[in-house]
């Protein structure tokens, strides 16, 4: 089920809520944890076993590390010590099996197969199950966090399935730590403002996602349909621009969805987006952008693995591997290899070289900012090498086919699109956030949210029933 | 919970107006519009009464009797025993059920080939007959039909077929008097053809339904919105090519389609007497876009195009299919053509216009399009009274040829 969708608006989202806060403190949890459950088992209706069987081992194993055997020993630090381990090994080898299987067998087999020259290892053609990449990386992180003493109380089993499976962040996040919830999921309260307030966040997170996100994909789509190879450069970079522009609302408002349904089941969840487009430098617009991912490879990759504290060599070794993977949790693809060194070669680059040259203009470290992420996002968006070369060499006016999209198009398209652009251009500032946060009790902006909501709403029945609306291209 | 605690409740809810009002408005929608609304297995149940009252249509439609309104399609029954000969004989070599309804297998060219032998003796037993008249002949080739439980289509069993006709080769400046009408594939074609000399009339998301309405249509060039019904009484073309379908695939059902189409095409034909009318196939989807659970699939695409090309009549009304240029030996539209799995890369009209240039059609001098001679009836159209003298001659269509 998508936050974006009837069913959970006016299905699935009010009567869990009644029910949620009817029943009594101590049964939320396990309340929580059903309706999780029955979340994901509409969309997913097998998959949600192997989540319900990865809960159980990773909570097993969870046990594992803390559980003290009775009789005394002398080496009994050591031997601990050493079960902590066995366990922390296993349940990463057991939850990163499991996504590499589902996520990245197919990838894996298709390039060994071709270095061969022939079929050595089999294709599973296996679905991806929704939210595998998320749920996994939180369940890592409550192993790392067993194993290092960050998580010191042994949670009971339906406190740590409640923390994995809860629905506002099960399918794309944010990826919660332990931490970050562990006093809420043992107690909380819900004030009637939390469900006000985290209604209000649900509904700007919605018109986010539904009125800027979708629409503006259409633009992309509209390019990318004419061909990645035939575009003038203005073309181009607005088709990037697009992407660019549909990919932050998309995710950014799920995340503000999130939190605004957290808030309502009385958690607070952390953080996601800063404004990224407004950072200065690739390395501030990873601390801004999916800062939960961000802080997940910080805290369990790259510190782990030395940081920088082990000279300067070892340092760009262990950020090559940060980017390497996340350019691979995003997609088993090379273009999203590609993707992730690409980010790694900007940000050695900005802390070796012009990094602290930079900093000195915050005009030029915006302008910088700029122009890079949409080519960033070109490479996310198109796995294709071919094509994804043919539309970065458009974007910088090196052509192998005949320009076909030009100049008369894309005034069509700023026509079009006009209006949308510049409502994305100004939601990207961190203006939007501020009024709303300074003004989200007035009545004006009471009435503003209640017209979003009901405009988004309008916009996901219409495209529901004719699915095809979303191809008005 | 306690009445204290329900009281301190409601105390709290006063002071939270949003959620009162997303509360309140939310019952009312739920209340008021089925889509979202409480009454949705109700909604499901008239879902389910519209397929069989539109399969009561078609079924009617099928075993139509003379002496309907001659707005209504049907196939000559003098005809239908030939035909289900011929088709018996090809469905034997077609045993296996088809996944993908535009599918045009290696058995399926030889039945082509003998097709094609058979128009040209045809036609040249015609042009003994009638010096000046040739007429060309819209063939479906048929095949094994798919169950479908969709309420916005059903297999059509049959694929249409370009019509037959001698084409001759033409030049841009045959495009000169042309209008295309059109969604956003057209638009494709405005954008990557080049065929300065006509004008284009679509929209992205424009649907047959849509076409003739007063909200108007963008006319390509001018940006402007225009009516097209008053663009087609002032204005006099001699081609007008139509392409619509695929905006319908997830609106109202074939049928519902097909009539619209017939209405639209002998509105154009009242305002515009002298022009040859081109009814352009729909692309066919992808592999990766074809979806049988949904209503976005080849199948449904088929069911439109022979729906369309029924309306051909081979004298002024003709049926183009451009799918084989685009599609892969399964009917799907080639991968590697296409982003979304619906539109071409914009270097593959190329072949496009090439398809166009030779679909050209030379008008004899009079418009003389008498039916034809008794003797003659099974391949011809069925052209009622009514429509005749109105002078539209679109009626009803058979095409198979009666042999």
């Amino acid at each position: 089920m998508l936050f974006s969708s009837v069913g959970f608006l006016f299905r699935f989202l009010p009567i869990f809520m009644i029910v949620y806060l009817m029943i009594p403190a101590k049964y939320r949890n396990i309340m929580l944890l059903a309706g999780s459950l029955i979340f994901y088992g509409v969309g997913e209706p097998y998959f949600v076993l192997l989540l319900v069987f990865s809960v159980v081992v990773n909570f097993a194993l969870s046990r594992y590390m803390f559980w003290e055997p009775k009789s005394p020993q002398n080496n009994r630090k050591k031997k601990a010590k050493r079960r902590r381990k066995r366990a922390l090994i296993l349940s990463m080898v057991f939850d990163f099996g499991i996504l590499f299987v589902f996520k990245y067998w197919d990838f894996v087999a298709e390039n060994v197969n071709g270095l061969a020259g022939k079929r050595l290892v089999p294709f599973l053609a296996l679905a991806l199950p929704l939210g595998i990449s998320f749920y996994t990386f939180q369940m890592v992180s409550y192993q790392m966090d067993c194993y290092s003493g960050k998580v010191s109380e042994r949670t009971g089993f339906v406190a740590y399935a409640t923390y994995i499976c809860m629905f506002p962040q099960l399918i794309v996040g944010p990826i919660v730590r332990y931490g970050e919830v562990s006093e809420r999921l043992a107690e909380r309260r819900i004030r009637v403002r939390d469900l006000e307030n985290g209604l209000k966040m649900f509904a700007a997170g919605l018109a986010l996602k539904v009125l800027l996100a979708n629409q503006i994909g259409t633009l992309w789509n509209t390019i990318m349909t004419a061909g990645p190879g035939n575009l003038h450069v203005s073309v181009a970079w607005l088709g990037a621009i697009a992407y660019s522009f549909q990919i932050y609302f998309d995710f950014w408002g799920y995340s503000v969805m999130a939190m605004g349904l957290g808030k309502m089941l009385g958690f607070r969840m952390p953080r996601n987006f800063d404004d990224p487009y407004m950072s200065r430098s690739l390395a501030e617009f990873w601390r801004r952008w999916h800062i939960t991912l961000g802080s997940w490879f910080r805290d369990y990759i790259y510190i782990p693995l030395g940081g920088n504290r082990k000279g300067s060599a070892r340092t760009i070794c262990n950020l090559f591997a940060v980017w390497a993977l996340t350019g691979l949790w995003h997609g088993a693809d090379w273009n999203f290899l590609l993707w992730g060194l690409g980010f790694f070669l900007m940000i050695s680059l900005e802390k070796k070289t012009y990094g602290k040259w930079m900093e000195r203009s915050r005009v030029l470290g915006h302008i910088y900012t700029l122009l890079l992420i949409p080519a960033t996002w070109v490479i996310f968006a198109i796995a294709d090498i071919r094509q994804l070369a043919a539309y970065l060499g458009n974007m910088v006016g090196i052509h192998a086919d005949r320009v076909l999209v030009g100049t008369e198009q894309l005034a069509r398209y700023l026509k079009q699109y006009g209006i949308l652009l510049i409502a994305c251009v100004f939601f990207i500032t961190s203006f939007p956030r501020k009024w709303y946060h300074k003004w989200k009790d007035r009545w004006f902006m009471i009435i503003f949210l209640l017209v979003m909501f009901w405009w988004s709403v309008y916009e996901i029945v219409v495209g529901s029933n004719n699915p095809f609306l979303y191809f008005r291209f | 919970m306690s009445e204290r605690k329900i009281k301190k409740w409601l105390e709290n809810m006063y002071n939270c107006p949003y959620l009162i009002l997303v509360m309140a408005s939310s019952l009312i929608a739920m209340l008021c519009f089925d889509e979202i609304g409480i009454r949705v297995f109700d909604n499901n149940l008239s879902a389910e009464r519209t397929v069989s009252v539109v399969g009561d249509i078609v079924r009617a439609e099928e075993n139509q009797t003379p002496g309907e309104p001659p707005v209504t399609l049907e196939e000559m029954p003098s005809t239908g025993e030939t035909v289900a000969q011929i088709q018996n004989e090809i469905s034997e070599t077609m045993q296996d059920v088809q996944e993908n309804a535009g599918e045009r297998r290696e058995e399926n060219n030889t039945i082509e080939e003998n097709n094609n032998l058979h128009v040209d003796t045809e036609t040249e037993e015609m042009q003994e007959k009638q010096e000046e008249m040739v007429k060309g002949v819209t063939r479906f080739l048929p095949y094994e039909p798919l169950e479908t439980d969709s309420r916005y289509y059903s297999d059509a069993g049959k694929i249409a077929l370009t019509t037959e006709y001698p084409y001759t080769l033409a030049n841009d400046s045959y495009f000169n008097d042309a209008a295309f009408l059109g969604d956003s594939r057209t638009l494709g074609i405005y954008d990557y053809v080049g065929l300065d000399g006509a004008d284009f009339f679509c929209d992205n998301g424009m649907t047959i339904f849509k076409l003739l309405k007063d909200e108007g249509v963008t006319e390509q060039g001018t940006g402007q919105k225009v009516d097209l019904k008053r663009v087609l009484q002032e204005r006099q073309y001699g081609k007008i090519y139509i392409m619509l379908g695929m905006n319908e695939l997830g609106y109202g059902n074939t049928s519902m389609y097909m009539q619209e189409y017939l209405s639209v095409v002998q509105q154009i034909r009242a305002w515009q007497p002298e022009a040859l009318i081109f009814i352009m196939a729909n692309l066919h989807v992808s592999r990766e876009k074809n979806n049988m659970e949904t209503e976005f699939n080849n199948i449904n695409v088929n069911d439109k195009n022979v729906a369309s090309a029924r309306l051909a009549n081979g004298t002024d009304i003709f049926y183009l299919d451009s799918n084989p240029l685009f599609t892969d030996s399964e009917g799907f539209l080639q991968s590697e053509m296409t982003f979304d799995g619906v539109h071409l890369y914009a270097q593959h009209y190329d072949k496009w216009r090439q398809f166009l240039l030779e679909h050209g059609v030379e008008r004899p001098d009079s418009k003389t399009a008498p039916a034809m001679g008794g003797e003659d009836q099974g391949n011809m159209l069925n052209t009622t009274g009514s429509a005749e003298d109105s002078g539209t001659g679109v009626t009803a269509i058979t095409n198979e040829g009666a042999e």
